[in-house]
């Protein structure tokens, strides 16, 4: 019997859409989950998947995937590669798993409700496959991740980092939450994998696979490249969501979604990528700076995205580009000075060559962070290692939970007062995105939040790493034990005379 | 007496941080309290003067947190004052600086 092809059967075994007669619309989606935007229920059916793929195939494809990766990872088992990596590179990793591997799991839940609660059949049928996809990534770097535990004991923060208070886990936690395990079916859509897969990770994970590639780490750079290519099918949900959503009159809806993700998105994004790209990564590895990387791949698809899709620019764009000179140097010279409450060994990346080079990429590098780090170098060259380390607390954004970065500059923080409550942000973005829906976010208690409040006891530093989970063992250290600021001192210019 | 978390930055660094003071603390030591965080760690010291501001009101160095009406999480900027250092005497209990 002659097999039909896939074109001639799959809209029809796919499409199964149908009008309820037993129960309600909204019995069957209800707007908690779904989130339907009062869209009658037919018209949802239009939704269409830019990329198509059947069961068999898909199952195929992963298994093929699947191989690919471990053999890889089985050939690399017995060599050194770990060890001879660049300190720098290990800090990128290691920083990496605790970030990414149990989110992989969360995103199974955003996947998930998609998948039952998404308004169209075809919207369903990838999502499944998204949820499948997200399943095998969590696996994957928990996979990885262990089979490297006795190089890197800290490696077990892939899974320890979303069950501790650590502070970047609470802002982790707050950002996807907010994204993904606490969002409706339709906003998921449209804040997960349009904003952030499509936009953010699919493009970072293309650049951390060639990064890695070219720092040595095949390993890490195979694992990555396989998960991207998943990223890039299942983040196709986001397009045609937001196309319905337009051609059915709900653009505003549409564009607040966009603008309040795509600013959490850019934070996220400035305090992990940003460090990773412009400090850590060895300097004679780096192809692109986190700016130009930012203006040649994210924000160059951004713009043709909202062009293409009748979408305006988020209304803080000039913020957002003024920020791409200086808002992941901050958080950098943060997660350094405050590199005891990090899981990773973070590298200061500021030895003179380095320097130089951010100089060259960012001109008035040297005027906005010199001072601070000459001032850092030359306690370590004096022994005082002990003023290289805090003895209290950064304040943190009570949108972003990132480290206020407005004094950079010279901006006071953004404050407001709800039921007696002070809160604090750090830019008028973050503000506007508390506004947008004060209930959802006003219970949320910060690191710093719960200091003054008491639940952090002793109420010292010491008491906070504890309640960070941190150890001193797993308490970040210099990466390269200051070899960077140990190197000869710079001298003054000679005068010619 | 009693403590008062406070929202702080010295001028020209780019952290905001968390600093705990007593309500009968003076500015003068409020600033220090401050600059105890930021001065020869990341900034280097100058000689002159601290000062602390306030909603954009410079703060009489005489007063104190009770006084200026601080409330835990206030935000304050703590600077050198190099004005003062070069017109020693000069009362800018009210200048934006």
């Amino acid at each position: 019997m002659p097999k039909l092809q896939r074109s001639q059967w799959y809209d029809l075994c796919r499409d199964m859409n149908w009008q309820f007669k037993y129960v309600t619309d909204d019995e069957v989606f209800p707007e908690a989950l779904s989130h339907g935007h009062g869209i009658r229920p037919a018209a949802w059916w239009s939704w269409d998947e830019p990329y198509k793929i059947s069961y068999g195939e898909y199952v195929h494809n992963q298994a093929e995937k699947e191989a690919g990766v471990y053999s890889v990872r089985s050939a690399l088992a017995r060599s050194r590669f770990f060890e001879n990596l660049d300190p720098g590179w290990k800090a990128a990793i290691v920083a990496h798993y605790g970030v990414f591997a149990m989110p992989e799991y969360l995103a199974t839940f955003g996947e998930a409700r998609m998948g039952r609660f998404g308004r169209a059949a075809a919207w369903r049928n990838m999502a499944l496959f998204g949820t499948l996809d997200e399943i095998r990534h969590g696996q994957l770097q928990f996979s990885f991740s262990h089979a490297l535990l006795k190089k890197e004991p800290r490696l077990d923060w892939a899974h320890k980092a979303f069950h501790t208070n650590q502070w970047g886990a609470i802002a982790l936690r707050n950002l996807f939450d907010d994204m993904l395990t606490a969002n409706d079916a339709v906003s998921t859509a449209i804040q997960l994998t349009f904003i952030i897969e499509t936009g953010f990770t699919n493009l970072h994970f293309l650049g951390l696979a060639a990064d890695a590639m070219e720092t040595g780490d095949v390993e890490f750079s195979t694992l990555i490249s396989s998960i991207q290519t998943d990223e890039a099918r299942h983040a196709q949900q986001g397009e045609p969501t937001l196309r319905l959503l337009i051609q059915q009159g709900k653009k505003a809806e549409a564009q607040r979604l966009i603008d309040v993700m795509f600013w959490r998105g850019w934070r996220a994004f400035a305090l992990l990528t940003g460090p990773s790209m412009d400090y850590y990564t060895p300097l004679a590895h780096r192809r692109l700076s986190f700016k130009e990387f930012m203006l040649e791949w994210i924000i160059k698809q951004f713009n043709d995205q909202f062009r293409d899709l009748g979408l305006e620019r988020p209304w803080y764009w000039d913020l957002f580009m003024d920020e791409l000179d200086w808002l992941h140097h901050v958080f950098h010279l943060g997660i350094w000075y405050w590199r005891s409450t990090v899981w990773w060994n973070p590298s200061a990346g500021v030895s003179a060559a380095e320097r130089e080079w951010l100089e060259a990429k960012y001109p008035g590098w040297h005027d906005r962070f010199g001072t601070h780090w000459k001032t850092i170098a030359e306690n370590v060259r004096q022994g005082n290692i002990a003023l290289t380390h805090p003895e209290t607390f950064l304040i943190v954004c009570n949108t972003c939970q990132h480290p206020l970065c407005c004094a950079a500059i010279g901006a006071p923080p953004q404050q407001l007062t709800r039921d007696g409550r002070l809160y604090t942000f750090c830019s008028a973005p973050c503000k506007w995105i508390f506004e947008q829906d004060p209930a959802r976010y006003a219970g949320h208690l910060s690191i710093v939040d719960r200091f003054v409040s008491g639940q952090i006891q002793p109420p010292d530093f010491d008491g906070a790493l504890a309640y960070m989970g941190l150890s001193a063992a797993e308490q970040g250290t210099d990466a390269t034990n200051y070899a960077w600021a140990l190197e000869q001192p710079e001298r003054p210019a000679t005068v010619a005379t | 007496m009693a403590m008062v978390p406070l929202q702080a930055v010295f001028r020209g660094d780019c952290l905001t941080l968390l600093v705990p003071v007593d309500d009968q603390d003076r500015m003068d030591v409020v600033a220090q309290k401050v600059a105890h965080h930021v001065i020869h760690r990341r900034l280097p010291a100058q000689d002159a003067p601290m000062r602390v501001r306030y909603h954009d009101r410079v703060l009489p160095t005489h007063h104190t947190v009770a006084q200026a009406g601080l409330s835990p999480m206030s935000f304050v900027e703590v600077f050198y004052d190099v004005r003062e250092r070069e017109h020693p005497g000069m009362d800018r209990g009210s200048d934006p600086g």
